[in-house]
């Protein structure tokens, strides 16, 4: 995005953000986009972003993070899984702690990794940490499709997958729930279309908007957003048509639809949400690392003055939290908000903990 | 106090924190308090060190043995210091391959021709398997400035900033194989600095130069920032960054400005002297995309910010922790 456009869009938000409006921007990308490309400094007083629960790291409840790590130290455990789980606090310790005293800890870039992992170490029993919302679920249903045709018996998966238009219900009932309008998530929006979000507009009369992730998709979208909140007429509207069809993409929902059941699945800080959460079909049973090891996932309490769910639900942000940039660091993190790159607290850590910066040159 | 984690390693805040812990166990006997790449232990003579691991050992564009006499002599190069000697420590595993160290150690050896630079002592050892990851190279190097040796602390409000080369090859190529991310074009910009900075040395309008390592630019420009307490705003279109970098970037979800350089300096001059500058680095083959990024300010003490592509302004802060890959 040039500057020019970047101004002529910036002045369409403060020409349509007549009264204070609050929207949401689900994903944990989004977030981090908006701060690394410094649209906060472009957005007019009177429109506020907080963030939701849209990383797929800070929502994994800490009794499914303490159920991973116990699983991670059994002997003959090689768990593998994607980067940002790491270093996420359980109950005692990180995943990059264990790998440290010994445990064997990987991180892939794909769940398919995991399978030639399984046939080149026989008599290991790999462990796929399968967390991350529909964007990521297709790939762990393809891969558990594979093990059970390749007849696997050392690869399963422990998973942890979300869905996301279940919270965005759950949202919307929230008693209270400030928000105006939901930026919604491109890369859900890839995979599940315009249908699974409809509801929101229609039911809630919450204006959305599906956008994609650079400057001018952003703004553009915000801009949608405004025009839904000034005319009163709240829609779903799509900027990332680029990516994102109506239909989303069948293939990869059917995949998830084989080899996931929805089940009532507790989102960290939010509690449980009906319907939320993918449980793996009994057809697949011999590939689900919780029944395979008997993983135990209990309701552990969240740490002592950690308001990670309310910054997940948008109520407050980070610096209102007391822990922020004191207590709870990127270094000593008490909650995943502060942990995962695409957390609302690590972004705000990483690009606004020194406070905003105006261009004066 | 806990156990040490990769994220200590890292080149960024963490790394730094460590750093300036166990340096204090020194206190009394540390004559380095400039927190410069090198040190003058006499008017004539710097000195400085390095550690040498990665994984894996060859990669596109060097190997360990070259990377090894490269970033030793750019720690003495980037503050106007001519390298002359170095000394190697070899710590090898068994079952490391003869022949592959004779190979990294020719890599090594070509450097120090190139340079002109002589092999002053060495140490060899053979450890078990498992204690090491391969070999690991260990170079000191001492060197004899051609001026008054650069530092931050010339550095003023009003100098420009200029980067030599391109940013993130080293750390995007290494990450790439890692990953398994194949990368057209990609390659590390492991290069000796001392022949492409050697003119500017004397250039009174040159105040400080660094070699952008683990922690990348965005590092180096934290370090100045707060080490000066000065404000630094650079501009993001004006960085020079390959398309295989923005690419690794893109899919693993790093940012460019944190990833390693391994032949890349940041510059620090007076504006008269900007033309002359880019003018002679783009002279020689390892600074054709030679170009100012940004300038020293009076205001924000302390803060680097950056203008985006898109028109915005974000601060730019050390990365803490170590560089993980993002779920979606």
């Amino acid at each position: 995005m040039s500057s020019d456009r970047a101004k002529l869009l910036s002045s369409a938000l403060r020409r349509l953000a007549d009264r204070p409006t609050t929207i949401m921007e689900v994903c944990g990308t989004h977030t981090v986009s908006i701060f690394r490309q410094g649209l906060r400094s472009l957005f007019p007083e009177n429109l506020k972003l907080i963030s939701g629960p849209g990383c797929p790291v800070c929502v994994t409840s800490q009794g499914e993070i303490d159920g991973a790590i116990e699983l991670a130290t059994r002997k003959n455990v090689v768990m593998a899984t994607y980067g940002d789980m790491m270093r996420v606090p359980g109950s005692n310790g990180t995943l990059g702690e264990l790998r440290g005293s010994g445990s064997d800890v990987r991180v892939v870039l794909s769940a398919m990794e995991t399978l030639r992992m399984a046939e080149e170490m026989p008599h290991k029993e790999i462990v796929f940490l399968a967390v991350g919302f529909e964007t990521t679920a297709p790939a762990t249903a393809a891969l558990l499709i594979e093990a059970r045709k390749k007849n696997l018996d050392n690869l399963s998966a422990l998973c942890l997958h979300k869905r996301v238009p279940p919270a965005l219900r759950a949202l919307s009932e929230t008693d209270g729930n400030r928000v105006d309008g939901f930026l919604l998530p491109g890369h859900v929006a890839v995979i599940l279309g315009h249908e699974p979000f409809k509801f929101i507009p229609e039911r809630y009369g919450i204006a959305c908007t599906i956008a994609g992730f650079e400057a001018d998709e952003i703004m553009l979208a915000l801009v949608d957003l405004l025009e839904q909140i000034g005319k009163n007429r709240p829609s779903l509207t799509s900027r990332y048509d680029k990516a994102v069809r109506p239909e989303g993409n069948v293939k990869a929902v059917d995949l998830m639809n084989r080899v996931f059941n929805t089940s009532t699945s507790t989102w960290r800080g939010i509690g449980p949400i009906d319907e939320s959460g993918m449980s793996i079909k009994e057809e697949y049973s011999l590939w689900d690392g919780s029944r395979k090891f008997d993983v135990a996932v209990r309701n552990m309490p969240e740490p002592k003055g950690c308001r990670c769910g309310e910054i997940l639900s948008g109520t407050i942000t980070p610096k209102e939290c007391p822990l922020f940039g004191t207590g709870c660091t990127p270094i000593t993190p008490v909650g995943p908000c502060m942990v995962s790159s695409e957390g609302t607290c690590s972004a705000w850590y990483r690009y606004g903990r020194k406070g905003d910066l105006k261009w004066e040159s | 106090m806990g156990k040490l984690n990769l994220g200590q390693g890292s080149g960024g805040r963490l790394t730094s924190e460590l750093i300036g812990k166990f340096k204090a166990q020194f206190d009394d006997v540390n004559i380095q308090r400039d927190l410069e790449d090198c040190t003058m232990i006499s008017p004539e003579w710097a000195i400085t060190i390095d550690g040498f691991t990665v994984s894996p050992m060859d990669f596109p564009g060097g190997n360990i043995g070259k990377l090894a006499i490269c970033g030793g002599t750019n720690d003495l190069a980037v503050r106007g210091i001519e390298p002359k000697f170095v000394t190697l420590s070899v710590i090898a595993e068994e079952g490391l391959d003869e022949e592959e160290l004779l190979r990294y150690g020719r890599s090594a050896a070509s450097v120090c021709h190139e340079l002109e630079v002589k092999l002053a002592a060495g140490d060899t050892k053979v450890v078990p398997r498992g204690t090491v990851d391969g070999l690991f190279l260990t170079v000191a190097s001492m060197g004899q400035p051609l001026g008054k040796p650069l530092g931050m602390d010339r550095i003023k409000p009003g100098d420009r900033l200029a980067v030599t080369t391109s940013i993130g090859r080293h750390g995007a190529t290494i990450g790439s194989i890692r990953f398994d991310l194949d990368v057209t074009g990609l390659s590390s910009d492991c290069a000796p600095l001392w022949p492409l900075v050697k003119p500017l040395a004397p250039l009174p309008g040159v105040r400080a130069m660094r070699d952008c390592t683990r922690g990348g630019l965005g590092t180096t420009l934290c370090e100045w920032a707060e080490g000066t307490g000065l404000g630094i705003e650079i501009d993001e279109s004006s960085i020079p960054i390959d398309e295989g970098v923005s690419s690794v970037c893109d899919i693993l979800g790093f940012d460019p400005l944190h990833l390693a350089c391994e032949g890349c300096a940041l510059i620090a001059y007076s504006p008269d002297d900007e033309d002359r500058i880019i003018e002679i680095l783009r002279a020689h083959p390892s600074g054709i995309q030679a170009t100012s990024i940004g300038t020293v300010v009076e205001r924000h003490p302390s803060m680097v910010g950056m203008r985006t592509k898109a028109g915005g302004m974000r601060v730019v802060d050390m990365p803490v922790g170590e560089l993980l890959p993002r779920i979606c």
